[in-house]
């Protein structure tokens, strides 16, 4: 690299053009890209090295090609290649294709590399679709064109949301997508982007290649980059890496093709093969048909490596869709206890929540005495402040007030859907009830919500993804919680709904099928679905009809009383805290006002605001 | 003579009524009262002297304002008033049992059912349980069709009956009972007075309120007279209550 002369920019007179002429400037650039771009790309694709299956984002050029075409594809091998390389290029395994020809033209023509058809002379292969089945070199450098780099784009249309699943490696939702796939297909029929678990870290697509091409990047000898230009990202498989594809312990990964077909031209039963008319087929990858054609393959080393074990078998898969048609009953539960040898479960002192400015200096002049709940100081709303309580296993803790009361807002900040201002929140099943959980990190606050805390929420869609089956809504949990077996997901997925009384012949339904009751009965399903040690339930029935609350308030008593589970219970109907719990706390404007033996403070009421809510509940 | 299980000292009630004027009204005065394991002691007095409401202090249905009750426990004396509401509600379920005029019972649960949880709370295991409440049930002569129906569509009379068996059932140290006969037939009165009888000879202590003096004659071995809030005679029913005619 040749940088202009220090005196040609310290002279005073020089004017821009003439600062441009006595700068070095290549002799001759016919480049598509410049080399800032190029450096930039290779940055990129090093990153991309070291993290495997990490997407790099990239500042993504406009390429002679349209986008969706293979610019991002065009845009790696131009940075990679150098005039020493001999590039391969081929478009859905064909190296004739037009798009194939254009790109190689381009290449050649921009770098001034060689080119060729045969894998085995290319230093680099570009390649759109496909593997070559002619195994790459140990430093070869295999360029995918992807089209849609996001392993999590088909379950997650937030760009956010997708980067948080990726750094927390929470993949439940891609999980639940394939548990869906074999409920309503009875395979997994994700055909090209199969996701695989690259390096044991992230979730990958495999966007342009087909199933049968996927075990060959793992611990592949050469490096594969993956480069997508309308989507500006770039990821790598470095060579011996693993690369696994997703699936649960007992359903095996299978490779498309059917046993015994055949090329028509040069006879492969070994090859990724494409229909040619009716029940006819042929190599997808024209090199390797030509080559076996002419003698010059090493087919038997082929044959070895080919993924034939992996095609379908409908003997391994039989009888996979039905919904169990006898449950087990759930497992007891089981409990840890405290350091300090109390007995509860969770333990909240002092919550407190300000909406706006002043934190705890918005406090004064505001709660019930005030008859506010707004600061007069900073404005601020003080939602809750200075709550404390704690439940013990099998405990159930009301939470009762009028809308506004603030009880939900207590129940979002031990869950942490809402950050509390002050306080401390502990759980026994987190460092044994030493460690502050409002302290931890948002990750690991969102673990807690896989296996300790279950939430359900008033309004069934909050806590489900209604186009997801009931069994699908279930399994986000389990396998969110690390189960990986899909016959274990079903029995225990129907295990639960028959407990909350889900007919099993609904399993397999969606959601959004569902009427409001039986939504409600699915999400407190999911709720138990890893044995909580502590349930907290914001509303459960409020948003049912009276029959139908009736039924959810049953089940719910009948749970408590068989899970052990410590449980807070907010409503604003007594009847339901009268129902589910022996304490309760009395909320209003944000404070406790009261609180006791549940039947106590329904019969002896003593703060004013309690005796009104008691009195306006008796019909 | 057995040791007191429940020791009632200087106990105080009253109720301020926020919702009306903050008026208040004066319940119990400042009760002293004993009941030995194998006592039955029965409360009278007329209407509003305080019977029920030293009941429910008692339960903790209702929070005294100051005076003490102390329930001496297996692990020892227990002061029921300034007892954490958790250690409350626990001990509630295995020590002290309150049978109240009116059955509440959890909405759309049947009698076996009421019965046999209240057996599981006192520490009968599964089976255990729906035996004990099988077998109370039957005692109580309770139709056996209704067992599995919701208490809700009972008569007072059964209603009654399931509330007595579900407070008998494997029965707690401390017995609280409100009027727990006062909607039963001759004949099934008949067999919840032997029923409440055998109790005294398993031990328990029962704390009751009769609005029927021929029940305290035949039941009680103790009667406390109670009017506004004041114990104002104690003894045996028939000092209490006049010899039966």
């Amino acid at each position: 690299m040749s940088s202009p002369s220090t005196s040609s920019i310290s002279s005073a007179a020089a004017t821009v053009g003439e600062l441009l002429a006595g700068s070095a400037r290549p002799a001759e650039d016919r480049g598509i890209l410049d080399e800032g771009a190029k450096r930039e790309i290779r940055r990129a694709a090093l990153s991309a090295v070291c993290v495997p299956g990490y997407q790099v984002p990239f500042g993504s050029r406009e390429m002679p090609v349209a986008r969706g075409w293979g610019s991002g594809g065009l845009q790696v091998t131009l940075a990679v290649v150098g005039a020493a390389d001999t590039v391969k290029v081929i478009d859905q395994g064909d190296d004739d294709g037009v798009n194939a020809t254009n790109l190689r033209r381009l290449i050649t023509g921009s770098v001034g590399c060689a080119e060729t058809t045969d894998s085995r002379e290319a230093s680099v292969v570009q390649t759109r679709h496909r593997v070559p089945e002619q195994p790459l070199a140990a430093d070869d450098v295999l360029v995918l064109q992807v089209p849609v780099p996001e392993p999590l784009r088909g379950v997650q249309k937030s760009v956010a949301e997708c980067a948080r699943m990726h750094a927390e490696a929470d993949y439940s939702s891609i999980w639940v997508s394939l548990y869906e796939d074999l409920v309503h297909n009875g395979v997994i029929s994700r055909s090209t982007g199969y996701p695989v678990l690259v390096d044991g870290r992230y979730v990958m697509a495999t966007t342009p290649i087909p199933r049968w091409d996927v075990p060959r990047l793992h611990r592949s000898t050469h490096l594969s980059l993956f480069g997508a230009g309308r989507e500006k990202r770039i990821y790598a498989v470095p060579p011996y890496t693993d690369v696994v594809p997703l699936t649960f312990d007992d359903v095996p990964f299978e490779v498309e093709g059917a046993r015994g077909a055949r090329c028509a031209r040069c006879g492969s039963v070994d090859t990724f093969l494409v229909e040619h008319g009716s029940a006819r087929f042929g190599c997808s990858d024209t090199e390797w048909c030509d080559r076996v054609r002419a003698g010059d393959a090493d087919a038997e080393a082929h044959r070895a490596a080919a993924p034939l074990a992996l095609l379908p078998e409908a003997a391994r898969r039989a009888g996979r869709q039905r919904p169990p048609v006898e449950t087990r009953p759930l497992p007891p539960p089981r409990r840890t206890g405290c350091a300090d040898g109390t007995d509860w479960t969770l333990k909240v002192d002092r919550i407190g929540k300000v909406h706006g400015p002043g934190g705890a200096a918005a406090v004064p002049g505001t709660g019930p005495e005030h008859r506010t709940a707004v600061s007069p100081v900073t404005g601020a709303v003080v939602a809750a402040w200075d709550i404390g309580f704690d439940v013990a296993p099998g405990e159930a803790l009301g939470l009762i007030g009028e809308s506004g009361s603030g009880k939900s807002t207590v129940l979002r900040c031990l869950v942490g859907e809402e950050a509390a201002t002050t306080g401390t929140v502990r759980l026994a099943a987190v460092d044994r009830g030493r460690t502050d959980v409002l302290s931890l990190t948002p990750a690991q606050r969102r673990r807690l919500r896989i296996d300790v805390l279950g939430f359900v929420h008033q309004d069934p869609a909050a806590g489900l993804t209604l186009n997801v089956t009931a069994g699908g809504n279930i399994a986000e949990r389990l396998t969110a919680a690390g189960w990986r077996s899909y016959r274990d997901i079903r029995a225990r997925a129907a295990a639960l709904l028959d407990r909350v009384e889900v007919p099993l012949v609904r399993m397999d339904d969606p959601v959004a099928t569902f009427s409001g009751g039986m939504r409600q009965r699915v999400q407190i399903a999911k709720a138990l679905a890893t044995d909580p040690a502590v349930l907290l339930l914001d509303e459960p029935t409020t948003g049912l009809d009276a029959s139908v609350a009736a039924g959810v308030l049953d089940l719910l008593r009948g749970l408590l009383a068989e899970r052990d589970a410590a449980a807070v219970v907010v409503s604003h109907d007594f009847g339901v805290i009268e129902a589910l719990t022996d304490r309760s706390l009395v909320m209003q404007l944000g404070r406790v006002v009261e609180q006791g033996l549940t039947d106590q403070l329904f019969r002896d009421p003593h703060h004013p605001y309690t005796q009104r809510l008691v009195a306006a509940a008796r019909r | 003579m057995y040791e007191p299980v429940l020791e009632i000292r200087s106990l105080r009630k009253t109720f301020t009524l926020h919702t009306v004027d903050g008026r208040t009204v004066v319940s119990l005065r400042g009760i002293d009262l004993d009941v030995s394991a194998g006592e039955h002691v029965a409360l009278a007095g007329a209407s509003g002297a305080g019977k029920s409401s030293l009941l429910r202090c008692v339960h903790r249905s209702y929070l005294p304002d100051a005076g003490t009750v102390t329930l001496h426990t297996g692990g020892g004396p227990v002061e029921l008033t300034a007892l954490p509401d958790r250690a409350m509600a626990r001990l509630r379920g295995r020590e002290l049992g309150y049978v109240a005029q009116f059955l509440t019972t959890p909405p759309r649960t049947g009698p076996l059912e009421v019965v046999a949880a209240a057996g599981r709370r006192r520490g009968l295991r599964g089976p255990e349980a729906s035996e004990a409440a099988a077998a109370a049930l039957r005692r109580l002569a309770l139709d056996e069709a209704l067992w599995d129906v919701d208490c809700g569509v009972l008569s007072g009379g059964e209603r009654q009956r399931v509330n007595l068996a579900a407070g008998t059932v494997s029965p707690p140290r401390v017995l609280l009972l409100d009027e727990p006969v006062s909607a039963l037939d001759p004949a099934n009165r008949e067999r919840a007075l032997a029923l409440m009888e055998s109790l005294t000879g398993r031990g328990v202590a029962v704390l009751a309120v009769y609005h029927d003096t021929a029940v305290m004659h035949r039941l009680a071995s103790r009667v406390v007279r109670l009017a506004d809030g004041l114990v104002v005679a104690e003894g045996s029913p028939d000092e209490v209550l006049g010899a039966v005619a």
